[in-house]
């Protein structure tokens, strides 16, 4: 069966572009989470409806339309938290109602919803392109090379961000460039688990290999391992039981939740 | 001697509640000064300010460069009040913790030479023990000692601190101390410590600033104990603070050289 389930063209695109958008999220999710920003993923998924409509409205590519969109709303909530002093997650609340709001409103100007927006909400694994995938690795590459060069920079300003500052790290661009690149993450792992589910792909994976990790670097790479191994465990899984592929990906990541929790437990991991 | 730093009709205001008002001061290489105050005072803003993580109306100058051009952050230690407020779940170890001090911070990779730094740092503040202890495991006490080697890991040439002694117990305070003041005295050092602790800390304390809202006092420690005008001027916490220099159930941290105490005997 497994063979067979891998020979459809249209798996192994969902697949690889799954695994690439995972991985990407899975190592963006550790530094979200460690400088508890995790919520704006969910904040920028509800933003992405606005995109997603605007596209189906003017009928252009809804990837490209919501990259833009999400991208301008996390610079809001960034000027929210820092001009305006408003904490992190009313800024998120904030912009993430907005999003809903002129995506439900520009949805119903087009004429309510219809099965497009509905794949949209709730992912299409296996109807992502060639040109799709491609971005994804793109965006893993991109995110790869930036962790190599500014690896000391991005641990220290979330471990200790006025310490960073008096080590001339610039905490500022670090933050800005972490939340633009999580804007294109979120908005290439929509058709990957639907808007409804991405900020599971950015809080589960990073939380479930920080319970059983004694180095950051073993946070890293077991955070990419539960990620891409939900995506392959849970489209086979949805294959073969013919149920919804976004929800059996983010199954997997709770399930793997669970084991780190059963682990930590079990005085596998060091005592917290 | 050179000047450290300069500080120039400084002014700083939280939600326009003036916090610092017009406050110039110059610290000269190898001073040891004690920053005193009551809570709410601008102590600590005062710091931030001189660090860059605020920013107030008037001119900072490190090292003869204005603030908004400096680059030579290795020069600068900074050891916070507080640990920082990190996600418990941080698995980082104290080795780590330290090389964080270290200003050349490209790639991931750590060279011989940095590996040495952090060792020598570790070693003078007795924390090498725990250099693969998870930071977050550590007692308050040890996490503030290994943070104290992250300040001196880049072997910086003005220290920077924020009662750093508040979470210690009193065999580490004194070893505190002791390393602080070798370090002001062998290698000068030049240290600005925010303190309420001035019966220990004013034995090794060559200079005094009292800041409240504006700089009220700044001046040798003899000036400040010996002067009747500021007593006059500071109150009931100047009188403390003299009172803690002269702890009358025990030595005068001035030494030999106070007037006062060889006039009393």
């Amino acid at each position: 069966m497994l063979i067979n389930f891998l020979s459809y063209g249209f798996v192994q695109k969902g697949l690889l572009a799954g695994s690439l958008v995972a991985a990407a999220c899975a190592v963006l999710g550790v530094f979200l989470v460690l400088k508890r920003l995790s919520l704006i993923g969910d904040g920028m998924s509800h933003i992405c409806l606005t995109g997603v409509a605007v596209a189906l409205l003017t009928s252009t590519n809804p990837v490209y339309m919501s990259v833009p969109v999400v991208m301008l709303s996390s610079l809001g909530i960034m000027k929210l938290t820092q001009k305006f002093r408003v904490n992190a997650d009313a800024a998120i609340g904030i912009v993430s109602a907005a999003g809903l709001s002129v995506g439900l409103l520009i949805t119903a100007l087009a004429g309510g919803f219809n099965t497009d927006l509905l794949s949209f909400l709730f992912g299409s694994i296996l109807t992502v392109s060639w040109a799709e995938a491609a971005l994804c690795g793109l965006l893993l590459f991109v995110i790869l090379i930036l962790l190599r060069a500014f690896y000391r920079d991005l641990t220290s300003a979330c471990f200790d961000e006025p310490f960073a500052k008096t080590r001339g790290v610039a905490v500022q661009a670090v933050h800005t460039v972490l939340v633009l690149i999580t804007s294109v993450a979120i908005v290439l792992a929509f058709k990957v688990v639907g808007i409804f589910l991405i900020s599971a792909l950015l809080i589960i994976p990073p939380v479930a290999a920080l319970l059983v990790s004694r180095t950051f670097k073993q946070v890293l790479w077991k955070s990419v391992a539960f990620s891409v191994l939900s995506v392959w465990l849970g489209v086979f899984v949805s294959f073969v039981y013919d149920i919804p592929s976004g929800a059996a990906i983010i199954l997997m990541n709770l399930f793997f939740l669970a084991c780190s929790f059963v682990w930590m437990k079990l005085g596998n991991s060091h005592d917290r | 001697m050179s000047s450290v730093l300069k500080v120039e009709n400084l002014s700083f205001a939280y939600a326009r509640v003036p916090v610092l008002e017009n406050v110039s001061f110059e610290v000269q290489s190898g001073d040891y000064v004690g920053i005193i105050g009551p809570n709410g005072g601008g102590k600590t803003t005062l710091l931030k300010l001189v660090l860059g993580l605020e920013k107030g109306n008037g001119k900072i100058s490190l090292f003869g460069t204005e603030l908004s051009q400096f680059r030579q952050w290795h020069k600068v230690g900074y050891l916070a009040q507080k640990s920082p407020v990190a996600q418990t779940l941080f698995p980082i170890s104290a080795q780590e913790v330290v090389l964080m001090g270290l200003t050349d911070r490209h790639g991931s990779g750590v060279g011989v030479r940095e590996l040495k730094q952090v060792c020598e740092a570790m070693m003078q503040t007795n924390t090498r023990e725990y250099a693969g202890t998870i930071f977050h495991d550590l007692s308050i006490g040890q996490q503030q000692r290994v943070l104290l080697a992250r300040a001196l890991v880049s072997r910086p040439q003005v220290l920077i601190l924020d009662e750093p002694s508040t979470a210690l117990d009193a065999s580490s305070r004194e070893m505190f101390f002791k390393l602080l003041s070798e370090l002001n005295q062998k290698h000068g050092v030049t240290i600005l410590l925010i303190t309420h602790d001035t019966g220990e800390v004013g034995k090794h304390i060559s200079k005094f600033m009292y800041i409240d809202k504006r700089l009220v006092f700044f001046g040798t420690k003899e000036e400040f104990c010996h002067s009747p005008e500021v007593a006059k001027q500071l109150g009931a916490f100047a009188q403390h603070t003299i009172d803690h220099l002269h702890n009358r159930h025990g030595h005068c941290p001035l030494g030999d050289s106070c007037e006062e105490c060889s006039h009393a005997h």
